[in-house]
């Protein structure tokens, strides 16, 4: 420092220095030789003489010089920004109350950008945890009315014999969720989640096994199939990372199957999935049997060959959806195929879109804390305006002054951004039990790492710039002598129109979020306020997940008429518990849960239509019992009873939704339907009665509208996979839970009783996106609210203070409280009327983004409009009654006292 | 005799002599000159094709800082002095030196006898 400031104040350019420096060496040599008694002319010869080439000395000086001076410029800068930085923190240090206020506010800000950054780059940017991620695709059938169908297996052989863009295919049966029951070692039985995988499943995503091996091709077949892999996260909590389970057998559902490898968890595909087995191999001779085509059941993910681009492999994917629909007309007339980046496909649009949303919300936030730091610091610049008057007239240079107080701004930046990733933790950490099962697929990783906090420092970064170039401009512009003459006002005037400006756009960022929480609130309730067709309290019902054995010769269940004698003696003993109303079994529950897929249907009589122009109807196979543990009217006609056996006539109920769309006003009772066998041998009925009409379940959330449905006795179409419903006598159905399994352990303990949930639980999956999003954005709308208040509060109370003087005056000449109130809150009022109207008008335009996040309200609800304006002016008018009470109570005494 | 054939000096042991020439004070490049030549008996003549580049060099890297004074005669003249950095760095010559005499002499010193 002092010897960078000597130099710097003793500039002399450099050649000069060396000139004057040899000159004076040769004087002082000659001068020494002269006073040896030489003649002056020769001493001087023989000082050159010895000198030697004077220039390249010269030269060689200037040229070490030049980098001293380079470097000396670098070691200033950096004990420039040191000393920046050691008076910045005296600084803070010396206003703590200012400091916390900003470093919080700061915090607040970034660590919630921080979280939902690591939101969105889980679902937006972030690589797919699998070698070469950018060549996975996921392959679909598009269908003449939707968009994304999986695909049958038989098609999949057709994939991978006719397209040449692709490495190879895997396909995948996800299931629906639940598993097997897997026996541990100690005999325990546990349900784990299973999927359903061909033998290069694990080849083409390029999964490397943690250890033993993946399916190897051909393995599908008889004996050897029975193989499983297993998850590295179940391998350690169940089998102690016991690498001697590989090869050793383990039970599902009672039934062998050998380990033959361990894999990472990110393997798990939208889905949850500790197990995958294989499916079988399609049976020689099934792609010449036209219905196998249409069994689409496999998602399939496919890896393109090296250099192939997404739109050579579509173009590829097109011509062989052109040869199937030629050659396969009544499977896949009007059908296409496509293929979309595996990321988008396992992500989905609603949860790409959310994360996009909800990062742009948090935002804004950030925005308005800047906005208030960069006040509060307009506001502190003005005050300390002589200190930097000072400075400027001790000789520190405007720029040298902007560069000080942007250090300023960029220290308070890293502390707030240093709390920041604290906050940010805190907030992945508790959102991250909130967020929703289901929106978030396993192979996204929600993780505060290196990446989070890499953003978190450039977003301390650029906002500290963003607060602090504002005062850091406003102190350069200010000038010395009007500064310290006239006392700091005029630098006022201007850094209050600045204010103004900061606190209009705070206005307008609140208005825009609140309108998108009251967009988002109002959607909630009418989601939360829908009938949900049954009547009983979600509370009290029980639903337990239950999967039989597939019937084979020999075992317990021959048959599929089998497992009926399970299903009746189970309902028996349950039904005898203490605490139980009633009972009953069904294949599928309200919300869209189905154990079964929807079925096309024909009303017999009706003039035929190709197969797959017929409607799709959900079809629900129920026990008698069903309807009266839901509480589900059948409204008119009867409901099923204990004669509709499988000798008696094949009978149904439709909903509501199925008679007032599918029947064109027809008295639905006595009407037949014909409904396909879901598989050939499959010995159910095709043609069944109507004798019912029950009230309309709610489905699936993501449905447009009620669907039609269908529902047949269990008795004439059993299945394997159901869920159990149970209605307690009074209160909550919990207890019922231990009592049950005991039940069904004792008469057959290889049946896995899979998830337990209340109505209730399901009733809130269905409105759980809604509510996390609901939550985070009106908690954010709810924080800039507060923010702006802040920020129009600070304004206000500091304009009043500045303008003591001249209030004191208009009071001493008689001016009256009103109108010293108009005078204070005129200009705010303008201020927050301009940023309202611009934030209504910026909703207005950004609301058509979310409206895929909107259920029954429109972008441009005029109620929430209306209601976000109120809101922020009753807010407004709170945060300025402070200041412009303070304003009336202006003492003209004291006020002039105080020069 | 007042000039000799310049010996080959070794830049370290430039250095050195200059270093430990301003830690009786600052003195600009023509006293440090003199100086080490008069205490050398002039058996060390410094060259100032040496000289000043090692000065230069040696401000560079921060042993030494430069200001201009005033010279015994009254003219404006560039003096160097002594940074603790140059303290230290002439610690370490003096004691590089040392051991480097040391081992010289004992073998020089052994074959003369």
């Amino acid at each position: 420092m002092k010897r960078s400031l000597r130099s710097w104040l003793w500039r002399v350019p450099l050649d000069q220095e060396v000139d004057e420096e040899i000159a004076f060496h040769i004087e002082m040599r000659t001068r020494e030789l002269v006073d040896e008694g030489l003649d002056p002319r020769i001493a001087r010869e023989m000082v050159l003489a010895r000198l030697g080439d004077v220039n390249r000395l010269r030269r060689t000086c200037v040229d070490l010089g030049r980098k001293r001076d380079r470097e000396m410029r670098v070691t200033r800068w950096i004990g420039e920004r040191r000393d920046d930085v050691r008076f910045a923190l005296r600084q803070l240090k010396v206003s703590p109350a200012f400091t916390a206020v900003a470093a919080i506010t700061l915090a607040l800000g970034i660590g919630a950008n921080s979280a939902m950054f690591a939101l969105a780059d889980a679902t937006l940017m972030r690589p797919l945890p699998y070698p070469d991620p950018d060549r996975l695709v996921m392959v679909w059938e598009r269908a003449p009315t939707f968009p994304r169908v999986p695909v049958s297996p038989v098609t999949l052989l057709d994939l991978e014999e006719q397209t040449r863009t692709f490495e190879g295919f895997g396909g995948i049966n996800m299931g629906i969720g639940g598993g097997p029951l897997l026996e541990g070692t100690d005999g325990t039985l546990q349900s784990v989640d299973r999927q359903f995988v061909t033998t290069r499943f694990f080849d083409v995503l390029g999964v490397r096994p943690v250890a033993g091996r993946t399916f190897v091709p051909g393995e599908a077949k008889g004996k050897g199939a029975a193989v499983v892999v297993m998850s590295e996260g179940l391998w350690r909590t169940r089998f102690g990372g016991d690498l001697s389970l590989i090869g050793r057998e383990v039970r599902l559902n009672g039934e062998p199957f050998t380990v033959i490898g361990v894999v990472p968890d990110v393997v798990q595909l939208q889905r949850p999935a500790r197990i995958w087995t294989l499916l079988a191999d399609s049976p020689p001779g099934l792609s010449q049997v036209a219905v196998a085509r249409g069994a689409r059941s496999l998602q399939i993910v496919g890896r393109l060959k090296a250099g192939v681009t997404l739109e050579a492999a579509r173009a590829d994917l097109a011509a062989l959806g052109e040869r199937l629909s030629r050659d396969y007309p009544a499977t896949h007339k009007g059908w296409s195929m496509n293929a979309e980046p595996l990321r988008a496909a396992v992500m989905g649009p609603e949860l790409q879109l959310t994360s996009l949303f909800l990062f742009g919300v948090v935002g804004f936030v950030l925005l308005l804390c800047c906005a208030n730091v960069a006040n509060l610091l307009l506001a502190r610049g003005s005050v300390r305006s002589r200190e930097l008057a000072l400075r400027a007239a001790l000789g520190a240079g405007r720029s040298r002054i902007a560069a000080q107080l942007l250090t300023e701004s960029l220290v308070l930046a890293t502390f707030g951004g240093l709390l920041g990733l604290g906050v940010g933790a805190t907030i992945l950490r508790v959102a991250s039990t909130r967020i929703p099962a289901g929106l978030l697929p396993a192979a996204a990783s929600l993780g505060f790492d290196a990446r989070v906090v890499f953003f978190c420092a450039a977003a301390s970064f650029m906002a500290g710039v963003l607060f602090g170039l504002v005062p850091a401009w406003q102190a350069a512009r200010t000038s010395l002598v009007q500064a310290i003459a006239s006392e700091s006002r005029s630098a006022t005037r201007r850094g209050g129109r600045f204010r103004h400006l900061i606190v209009a756009g705070e206005v307008a960022a609140a208005v825009l979020l609140l309108c998108g929480a009251g967009l988002l609130l109002r959607t909630l309730l009418a989601v939360g306020d829908f009938d949900p067709g049954y009547r009983a309290d979600g509370d009290t019902v029980l639903t337990l997940d239950f999967s039989l054995p597939a019937p084979r010769p020999a075992t317990r269940y021959p048959s599929f008429q089998a497992l009926m004698s399970f299903y009746e003696e189970t309902a028996r003993q349950v039904s005898a518990l203490a605490g139980v109303k009633t009972i009953g079994w069904t294949t599928g529950l309200p919300y869209g849960d189905s154990e079964l897929p929807p079925q096309r249907v024909a009303i017999v009589g009706d003039p035929p239509v190709a197969r797959d122009y017929l409607p799709l109807a959900d079809f629900q196979a129920v026990s008698p019992g069903y309807f009266t543990t839901l509480d589900l009217p059948v409204t008119t006609g009867r409901s099923f009873t204990d004669l509709d056996t499988n000798e008696g006539t094949p009978v149904c109920i439709v909903s509501e939704a199925f008679a007032r769309s599918l029947l064109g006003g027809r008295n639905p009772i006595g009407l037949r339907i014909n409904v396909e066998p879901l598989f050939p041998g499959f010995d159910v009925p095709a043609v069944w009665e109507i004798v019912g009409v029950a009230r309309q379940v709610k489905g699936r959330m993501s449905d447009p509208e009620d669907r039609p449905m269908v529902y047949v006795p269990l008795a004439q179409y059993p299945w394997t996979d159901t869920f159990l419903v149970v209605q307690s006598l009074d209160g909550p159905v919990g207890r019922l839970l231990a009592p049950i399994r005991e039940v069904v352990a004792r008469i057959d303990r290889n049946v896995p009783v899979r998830r337990e949930r209340t109505l209730t639980d399901l009733a809130n999956s269905r409105t759980a996106p809604h509510r996390f999003r609901a939550a985070i954005v009106a908690t954010f709308a709810g924080l800039a609210l507060a923010l702006a208040m802040v920020g129009i509060f600070g304004v206000l109370a500091y304009s009043v203070e500045q303008r003591t003087r001249e209030l004191g005056v208009r009071i001493a000449l008689g001016a009256t409280a009103t109108s010293v109130l108009s005078l204070v809150l005129g200009s705010a009022a303008r201020v927050i009327a301009a940023g309202t109207v611009v934030g209504l008008v910026a909703a207005a335009g950004l609301g058509q983004l979310i409206s895929m996040f909107l259920f029954g309200v429109k972008p441009l609800d005029p109620v929430t409009y209306a209601s976000v304006a109120g809101v922020l002016a009753v807010t407004a008018a709170l945060a300025a009654a402070a200041p412009a009470i303070r304003a009336t109570r202006v003492d003209p005494v004291e006020a002039f006292r105080n020069e | 005799m007042p000039f000799k054939t310049p010996n080959a000096l070794l830049h370290g042991t430039l250095d050195a002599l200059i270093l430990k020439t301003l830690t009786t004070g600052p003195r600009h490049g023509y006293a440090i000159a003199k100086f080490i030549e008069d205490a050398s008996d002039e058996s060390v003549v410094v060259e100032e094709g040496s000289l000043y580049p090692a000065l230069y060099r040696m401000e560079r890297r921060g042993w030494l800082e430069a200001e201009w004074g005033e010279s015994e005669l009254g003219r404006r003249a560039k003096l160097y002095r002594l940074t603790p950095d140059g303290r230290a760095q002439l610690k370490a010559e003096t004691a590089a030196w040392r051991q480097f005499a040391t081992g010289v002499s004992k073998i020089l010193l052994a074959q003369s006898t």
